[in-house]
């Protein structure tokens, strides 16, 4: 540890003594900005000389330096440089993909834009900090570019959509047009409970006797990995609690139909009900005593046959059953229960859940913004980035949707990166062997939708950060074991847990967020 | 007795070894039933075939972080001890200026986000070995071990062969470090083990799969098999699902293997050099 600590800061050093260096060899003044300035320049003349003619000018062959997230696959190379040779007949530019790779691919983001290195397109989320990055101003305005450089862009994503990505009245990326439900749910076995005869699992009450059927006839530990995210979720789903400004922990809007009114959700009477509850349940056994420090996903149990029950969101909760159904045919059927259904509503994604954005430092906006139109509206570019080489890593069904890997070949041939940047419904292919209920599933959120008015809130929570800490503290000491009935006596263990909420400045950070959403809902006219 | 004991003690340093070895050739469902045992209820080799998916890949990362070990050890060696050296000589004048100037570094760094400029956008290293390879080839840390050690050296070898007629270098090379092979060898442990193990480097400069060393493509592996357990690969078409539990062993096994086998060589040296480092200043 020491050692390393005396590398770094050496390293440090050494940089802080070379580029002190630099700049002095450098001469004229500031090292990095007549680059910077130059750049711009150029690119002010490419655009300039593109409006004489009213067309696009792409007489400059140009490489385009891109990112996406997580991992390659070892057959992009070939796809990239297939596609590459598509690009350089159709718009005079190739593109290097670059991959974040799947480790600290968040410390990866903060480096590339905080350092302006020069990429002219990355994957961009409100999941992997779009929103913190639009803030700070490491993404191009594309409003002026995108209705001459990307026209069918402009036109076929929804005007929702371009609000999200709209900060401070600039666009700041391009939304993935695919209409998304990820709410949470729970999967489960459903096999057993018919073979139990356990209820319908319709409620809350239906879902406790099921555990309790699995822990007593079965002899099986139903949720045997770390259980948090299980009875968290459910917790929030079932009080209709909504999270609120990102990563306040305790503090929930108490119900969507009421944006403004916000609590600190240990301080309710739901809360108190529900650790009773939870007592119970973790006395019964349904998960077991040391869940708090085990790693080990729940669904890892269930395909060994020693658990019964798992947390995901709906798509998630799709490609685990299908995984199932595929390579553990001794479990003959899988059910899904989404939270949706204690309120019965559902609310999609927001359009920047995927997309892309251009960082500010790109040197050639223009024509990465014509190239992502092509990728996302010609099928023939989209086919080959999204699913690959056709014939060698898929092949399409008589029904349109997606075989991959082709039936013959190599399963290393099933071809997959992150494409949910550019994904556009209309160009979409279903997998072919996906789990059969998910079609139902997308048909009843579609039915039952909501806009999102909860996620667009973005908090910062500079002002009350101290308190936030001793709160988070706070939370994972006293709050999680709580939650999980992991206590010995819950009266005195919620009241122990409120006083040290209180202590820790739960009340600022309330005040705060309440603030905050009050502002916001005046904003967007919300009652 | 005594042995008796002793032997008994080492067995049992022993075997959080023999688990990871048990582990990487157990069922992947065995460990998530019953945990990690002694004896694996299965045999399987899962876990190394998810390893070894791409041999052609681990054969790559192997000659990179060698060849980059064995570059960056020597030439690292030879920098270090360069600079050790002169600070270890009484007649150069700006002996304390410069040693102050090098240990300065140990206290205060300017950050993740300037190294990364720097060797991104002014030296433009990203995706070169360079970056692997130069940053850590000179420590504060190393140069001061190495000019302590050069002090125990007495003044008057140097002074007599200067007498015979010998030049800096020439004393440096013919004299000096011949004289200094256990804090040779100590450094060059620390530099070899520094290479060997760097992932973070490759983590933040390398973009190109083939570049990889080992360390790095191997956390990679690791990672992936994380993610795709996790939502966000929900929709990743990727049909591969590694062993998780078991892969982690058979990586630990792979990544240690090789260079464990070093120690043995350059250990009678350690003890020595090391004490040296002890004082500072």
């Amino acid at each position: 540890m020491k050692k390393r600590l005396f590398k770094l800061l050496s390293v440090c050093m050494a940089v802080a003594m070379l580029s002190v260096l630099m700049s002095a060899c450098g001469g004229s003044g500031g090292s990095g900005s007549p680059e910077e300035g130059k750049s711009t320049d150029s690119s002010a003349k490419e655009e300039s000389a593109a409006v004489d003619d009213g067309k696009p000018d792409t007489s400059k062959k140009v490489v385009l330096n891109w990112y996406l997230l997580g991992d390659a696959h070892a057959d992009t190379p070939k796809v990239v440089a297939e596609w590459n040779k598509m690009l350089e007949k159709d718009l005079n530019a190739t593109v290097k993909l670059n991959f974040t790779t799947w480790n600290d691919w968040q410390t990866k983001y903060n480096l590339l834009l905080a350092s302006g290195e020069k990429v002219d397109m990355l994957f961009a989320s409100s999941w992997a900090d779009f929103f913190k990055f639009a803030k700070q101003g490491a993404f191009l305005d594309l409003k002026d570019l995108l209705p001459k450089y990307a026209p069918e862009t402009w036109k076929e994503v929804p005007e929702q959509d371009w609000k999200d990505v709209t900060i401070g009245g600039k666009i700041l990326a391009v939304p993935s047009t695919y209409p998304e439900y990820t709410p949470d749910g729970l999967v489960y076995r459903e096999d057993w409970r018919e073979e139990l005869n356990a209820p319908e699992i319709t409620d809350l009450d239906s879902i406790e006797k099921y555990l309790e059927a699995v822990k007593t006839v079965k002899k099986v530990t139903p949720i045997k990995g770390k259980a948090w995210n299980e009875v968290n979720t459910l917790f929030h789903n079932y009080y209709d609690f909504k999270n609120i400004g990102g990563d306040s922990g305790v503090i929930v809007a108490k119900s969507y139909d009421t944006p403004r009114d916000v609590v600190a959700y240990p301080f309710t009477m739901e809360f108190e009900e529900w650790v009773k509850r939870m007592k119970t349940w973790a006395d019964k056994g349904f998960w077991t005593s040391n869940t708090l420090s085990i790693q080990q996903e729940s669904g890892d149990f269930i395909k060994t046959g020693t658990g019964a029950v798992y947390w995901r969101n709906a798509p998630g909760a799709s490609g685990f059953i299908a995984d199932i159904e595929k390579n553990h045919r001794e479990i003959k059927k899988m059910g899904y229960f989404p939270f949706t259904r204690f309120h019965n509503y559902a609310v999609p994604n927001l359009g920047i859940n995927n997309g892309m954005a251009i960082p500010k430092n790109s040197e050639n906006p223009e024509r990465s913004l014509m190239v992502l139109e092509k990728l996302r509206n010609d099928p023939k570019y989209y086919n080959l980035m999204t699913y690959g080489i056709e014939g060698e890593n898929y092949v399409l069904n008589d029904k349109g949707a997606i075989v991959s890997p082709p039936p013959g070949k190599d399963p290393k041939k099933g071809y997959g990166i992150a494409s949910w940047g550019w994904r556009y419904s209309k160009n979409e292919h279903p997998s072919s062997n996906r789990w059969e209920g998910e079609d139902k599933l997308m048909e009843e959120f579609k039915a039952a939708s909501r806009p999102d008015i909860f996620a667009p809130i973005l908090m910062d929570y500079q002002p009350v950060k101290s308190q936030l800490a001793a709160v988070n503290q706070v939370y994972q000491q006293f709050g999680m074991p709580l939650m999980m009935g992991l206590v010995p006596d819950v009266d005195q263990a919620l009241e122990n847990y409120r006083s040290k909420l209180k202590a820790a400045g739960v009340d600022a950070v309330l005040a705060y967020v309440q603030k905050e959403v009050n502002a916001y809902a005046d904003e967007k006219g919300l009652k | 007795m005594g042995y008796i004991v002793i032997s008994v003690l080492a067995l049992l340093c022993l075997l959080p070894f023999w688990l990871i070895i048990s582990g990487s050739f157990s069922a992947e469902d065995d460990i998530i039933r019953d945990g990690f045992r002694l004896v694996p209820n299965h045999f399987s080799i899962d876990a190394y075939k998810a390893v070894f998916s791409n041999p052609m890949q681990i054969i790559q990362a192997y000659e990179v972080t060698v060849g980059l070990t064995l570059t960056g050890t020597i030439l690292g060696l030879f920098f270090t001890s360069m600079a050790g050296y002169v600070l270890s000589r009484k007649d150069f004048k700006y002996r304390d200026k410069l040693a102050f100037f090098i240990y300065f570094t140990t206290l205060f760094s300017g950050g993740l986000i300037p190294w990364y400029i720097l060797i991104v956008n002014y030296l433009d290293w990203k995706d070169s070995y360079l970056a692997l390879l130069v940053p850590a080839l000179m420590s504060a840390w190393n140069i001061i071990l190495m000019k302590n050690f050069m002090k125990s050296i007495p003044d008057s070898i140097v002074e007599s062969a200067k007498i015979d007629g010998a030049g800096e270098f020439t004393i440096y090379w013919k004299l000096i470090l011949p004289l200094s092979t256990p804090g040779l060898a100590t450094i060059g442990l620390f530099l070899g083990l520094s290479y060997w193990n760097d992932w973070f480097s490759a983590n933040v400069f390398i973009t190109t799969e083939s570049k990889y060393p080992l360390q790095f493509l191997l956390y990679k592996i690791l990672a992936s098999a994380a993610v795709l357990k996790t939502d966000i690969a929900g929709n990743l078409g990727a049909d591969f699902k590694a062993p998780a539990e078991t892969l982690k062993m058979a990586v630990a096994i792979v990544v240690t293997g090789p260079i464990i086998f070093l120690y043995p060589f350059v250990q009678r040296y350690f003890v020595k050099g090391l004490t040296i480092g002890a004082v500072k200043g």
